[in-house]
């Protein structure tokens, strides 16, 4: 034993420029420590190197009953704005692809046990995180990581995040062709790249290989690939259609097409000539408004197209452009195993149970994709070596993470399915149902994430015991239902593109705070995330799991043969499914019902109202929660509006719904403000927005600017995609006037 | 010899009538009540999902508490993250001194008494430090781990009987450094604690 560190032991195995950056990064942490660097500087630097804050690393957490300062040492000491150095934070690990070793999953398992707590979440994009890591300890957990060819550099930060590709490029019996290395040669090229230094926000790549199935989800990332042979000259080319501008986040949209055809050897200068025109025009200031969505919707995608034709004229050769393409002949994946086949061999029901869920045959005769079905995306560390002896036996290096946040074992010979299944058993990781109603995605949420409002993971958890209890007597027609939560109004457990969605989000009773989630109906995940859902309302959280069953019994009574699920919704509207869901959004009092006032998993109250102690009365509600909830319904109507292909007066309800918001909330102050549009916005701004009041911790003004900005530029002509957004906008104004009005607190009360 | 990166101590339950989810609100309220002196209690992470692990963490800056069920061996463990002390010895008799005081704050807790007990005739120890305590089966890392378990055993002996033995566990080499302390004569929690002074 001496005083050589993991940058000694490692030296050798570690790539030269990742080893590097490594070195520079300890290096500005012990600049910040000397408070030698600007805060934010280094926060933005260690965010792009995976570094990422989490939940009360302000230094405050409410346990309950009042918000109590944690007494870190060096409380002078911090990571960022607001943020405190020895507080514990999230290690973000970008998986390209989601493609891993067996080499690499070991080391994964090694650092999470010794720098975090020993628990490895797959994220929806394929990465993994760690949490509860102190910063002082990332620099060893890179070298290591980097000592097996992984990297967590631009993991977070205004950066491009890890490209996704389908789980079952390469295997898959519907796809164009295999993505995968493409996928890997794009990752490749814009690591670090100069181009993508100056974006004002995160960029998420994707791709796919199929246009019908889910596959990469193209439709909802900043940019994606789908997989496309043309013919050219009678002779098939491969190529990509091209997708850009799509995303969650707050405010849904989908990708428009910048290119129906770009051939394979264009594929990296077009991203580098859109990443210049992406790090020219996107927005910087406002950080709201600064994903490459914005700028698409802002210029138009012709516009947007023939910005990103001319720069790329422009664009000094580069011989990394094709160079890649030298070596797809040579791209192969080898199965550890000779082609078997199960040959009707007799297996218990269990065995038969889990082949039906969690096993995919590959287009290679005598193959079998092996879904492994992580329960909210967790695995420990002891699994994941045992898993990865069981990936070096069976299939070598072909493993990957999916965005349902589950594991593959990809060539699988058929033969060794029942020995894989048992040993997937014996090490807790042999549950059924992969890609169904049980497996449920879910962010992190309130669990570690500082934005999180409601316990996405806590509601996940409970959801998937309750319905796997009673799976074996689920009706067929529900049990492929996907079903996914966020944690707050960023989709990161991308609820827009489920059947039934949920992010969280509060309301008030009395004087305290509810969970609630607001439910997100009839979201397609096929084709690459096709549409997204509808808010239909909010439900209390502890509600949710009878919300569900009475959604999915309605679905089962009322489809019509071979009717989906999104078809069923469109048919019956959104009215109707509102009216589903209507009898769980009555909030009960404190006193009737106090488990409603804490979230899954979680004993804490969930918050206290600010109005205090003695003002709480059952028999008393605020004026604001009187007026607020016509505006709440006229925002719903606006969704029906929209239903009914009438935009002007979808339009024209959301931004009504808005101003009887904001009306609500100027009331609580002054109750004369009378009914003038321009004077309820002038004394909106003047007394919430201005003051920053109504400023969402970080969203900042965001929320209020929806408004500011649709009273100051009506649209004339509005169209079903402006629509829908000012209706996402009008929601989301909406839950931004309930959250300020429960910071201020209104004192005008009214009796009933 | 160094003081390992982390060092967990596991305590097994003898007897457990109530399920990991119990542990969730006694473990906010330890942290709203500050239970632990000179230890910052941070917050409760819920992983009971996965089968045969650690189910429910209480994290804290200088250790987690965790209700652990890996290799379906129900127990408290203690996992000691910093300032522990500068050599082995010392991270010892800090992390053994207080995941004894943590057995002890959970047999006595108002809503856990009576429903379990925890042995102190076993314990698993684990140096989570893979750069300075590999778990190597031959060589200097063998040495190495040969003087760990002499040491463990002339410490731990002090404390928990002269007949205690500490041997090492024959785990997989990826897995942290292990050892198994083994003390049929091991008094019971209070006993231990009180010797505790004396004997560190």
């Amino acid at each position: 034993m001496s005083n050589i560190g993991w940058k000694d032991v490692l030296a050798d195995e570690m790539p030269d420029d990742l080893a590097h950056e490594i070195d520079i990064f300890e290096g500005q942490m012990e600049l910040m420590g000397q408070g030698k660097l600007d805060e934010k500087v280094f926060a933005e630097t260690r965010l792009r190197r995976g570094v990422y804050g989490q939940r009360y690393d302000n230094g405050q957490r409410h346990d309950g009953f009042e918000s109590r300062e944690l007494e870190f040492e060096e409380l002078d000491r911090i990571k960022g704005p607001d943020t405190l150095w020895h507080a514990p934070g999230m290690m973000r690990i970008k998986v390209p692809g989601g493609g891993l070793t067996s080499e690499q999953m070991d080391v994964l398992a090694q650092v999470a046990d010794e720098y975090s707590d020993g628990i490895l979440h797959v994220t929806t994009r394929q990465d993994f995180q760690l949490h509860f890591v102190h910063i002082e300890d990332t620099p060893d957990l890179m070298r290591r990581l980097a000592s097996v060819g992984i990297t967590t550099r631009e993991a977070c930060g205004n950066s491009v995040r890890n490209v996704t590709c389908c789980h079952l490029a390469g295997v898959c019996q519907t796809e164009a062709f295999d993505a995968t290395p493409y996928a890997d040669a794009f990752a490749q090229f814009l690591l670090g790249h100069d181009d993508i230094q100056d974006f004002g926000r995160k960029f998420k790549p994707a791709f796919s290989g199929c246009e019908a199935e889910a596959c990469g989800l193209v439709m909802m990332h900043d940019i994606g690939y789908l997989a496309q042979i043309k013919e050219v000259d009678g002779k098939p080319k491969r190529g990509f259609k091209v997708f850009v501008g799509g995303g969650l986040g707050t405010v849904p949209h989908q990708a428009k097409v910048l290119s129906e055809f770009t051939p394979e050897e264009e594929m990296l200068p077009e991203i580098q000539a859109v990443s210049r025109v992406f790090a020219r025009l996107g927005e910087k200031r406002n950080r709201n408004r600064a994903r490459i969505k914005f700028l698409v919707a802002k210029l138009g995608i012709e516009e947007f197209r023939r910005l990103v034709e001319e720069e790329r004229k422009t664009l000094p050769h580069d011989d990394r452009w094709t160079a890649y393409l030298d070596t797809l002949p040579h791209y192969e994946e080898k199965p550890t195993r000779p082609p078997t086949f199960l040959n009707g061999q007799v297996q218990n029901s269990e065995f038969n149970q889990w082949l039906e869920t969690n096993v995919y045959g590959q287009r290679q005769e005598g193959y079998s994709v092996v879904t492994v079905n992580l329960p909210l995306g967790d695995l420990t560390s002891q699994q994941t070596w045992e898993l990865s002896d069981i990936a070096r036996k069976y299939v070598g290096d072909n493993v990957r993470t999916t965005v349902e946040q589950n594991i593959v074992l990809r060539w699988v010979s058929d033969s060794d399915l029942p020995s894989v299944y048992e040993e997937l058993r014996a090490i807790g990781l042999g549950d059924p149902g992969a890609g169904t109603i049980v497996d449920i995605t879910a962010c992190p949420g309130t669990d570690t994430c500082k934005l999180g409002i409601a316990s996405s993971r806590g509601l996940a958890g409970e959801l998937r015991t309750r319905l796997t209890a009673k799976s074996a007597s689920l009706p067929d027609a529900i049990k492929d239902l996907k079903i996914k939560i966020s944690g707050c109004f960023n989709s990161c457990g991308q609820h827009h593109v489920s059947d039934i969605g949920f992010f969280g989000n509060s309301r008030r009773s009395g004087n305290f705070k509810m969970p609630h989630f607001q439910v997100i109906l009839g979201g397609k995940w096929r084709d690459n995330a096709g549409s997204y859902g509808l808010a239909v309302g909010a439900v209390p959280s502890k509600t949710v799991p009878e919300v569900v069953d009475t959604i999915t019994s309605r679905y089962v009574e009322e489809r019509t043969k071979g009717e989906t699920f999104q078809e069923w919704i469109g048919r019956i509207g959104k009215k109707e499914a509102r009216s589903i869901i209507q009898p769980f959004m009555k909030l009960p009092a404190f006193e009737q019902q106090p488990e409603f006032f804490s979230d899954w998993g979680d004993p804490r109250v969930f918050s206290l109202g600010d109005i205090g102690i003695g003002e709480c009365a059952g028999e008393v509600v605020s004026l604001f929660s009187m007026e607020i909830s016509p505006a709440e319904s006229e925002a719903f109507e606006a969704q029906i509006a929209l239903d009914e292909d009438d935009p002007a007066r979808a339009d024209a309800l959301a931004y009504s719904s808005m101003l009887k918001a904001a009306r609500a909330l100027v009331r609580t102050q002054f109750l004369d403000v009378g009914d003038s549009p321009d004077r309820i916005v002038e004394e909106f701004k003047s007394r919430f927005f201005d003051t920053e009041l109504f400023f969402d911790q970080y969203a900042k003004g965001k929320f209020g600017q929806y408004l500011l900005i649709r009273h100051r530029n009506p649209n004339p002509n509005p169209d079903n995609d402006s629509a829908h957004r000012l209706i996402e906008e009008a929601l989301l104004f909406i839950e931004a006037t309930h959250a300020c009005e429960s910071r201020v607190g209104g004192n005008v009360l009214v009796e009933i | 010899m160094i003081a390992p990166h982390r060092l967990s101590v596991k305590f097994f339950f003898e007897d457990l009538s109530i399920d990991a989810e119990s542990f969730i609100p006694v473990f906010h309220r330890w942290i709203r009540e500050n239970v632990v002196p000179n230890e910052l209690l941070l917050d409760v992470a819920d992983y009971k999902h996965v089968l045969d692990g650690p189910a429910i963490f209480l994290i804290g800056h200088e250790a987690d508490y965790v209700v652990d069920f890996t290799d379906a061996k129900p127990g408290l463990m203690y996992v000691r993250k910093r300032d522990a002390g500068t050599d082995l010895a010392d991270a010892l008799d800090t992390t053994m001194s207080q995941a004894l005081h943590g057995v002890k704050l959970t047999e006595d807790d108002v809503e856990l008494k009576g429903k379990l007990k925890l042995r102190t005739d076993a314990a698993a120890i684990v140096l989570l430090d893979r750069l300075n305590y590999p778990n190597a089966a031959n060589g200097d890392g063998a040495d190495a781990a040969a003087a760990v378990q002499a040491q463990l055993s002339d410490n731990l002996a002090a404390i928990f009987g002269e007949d205690a033995t500490v041997t090492r566990v024959a785990n997989d080499a990826r897995e942290p450094l292990t050892f198994k302390l083994s003390a049929p004569s091991a008094p019971d929690v209070d006993t231990i604690l009180s010797q505790l002074g004396s004997a560190v």
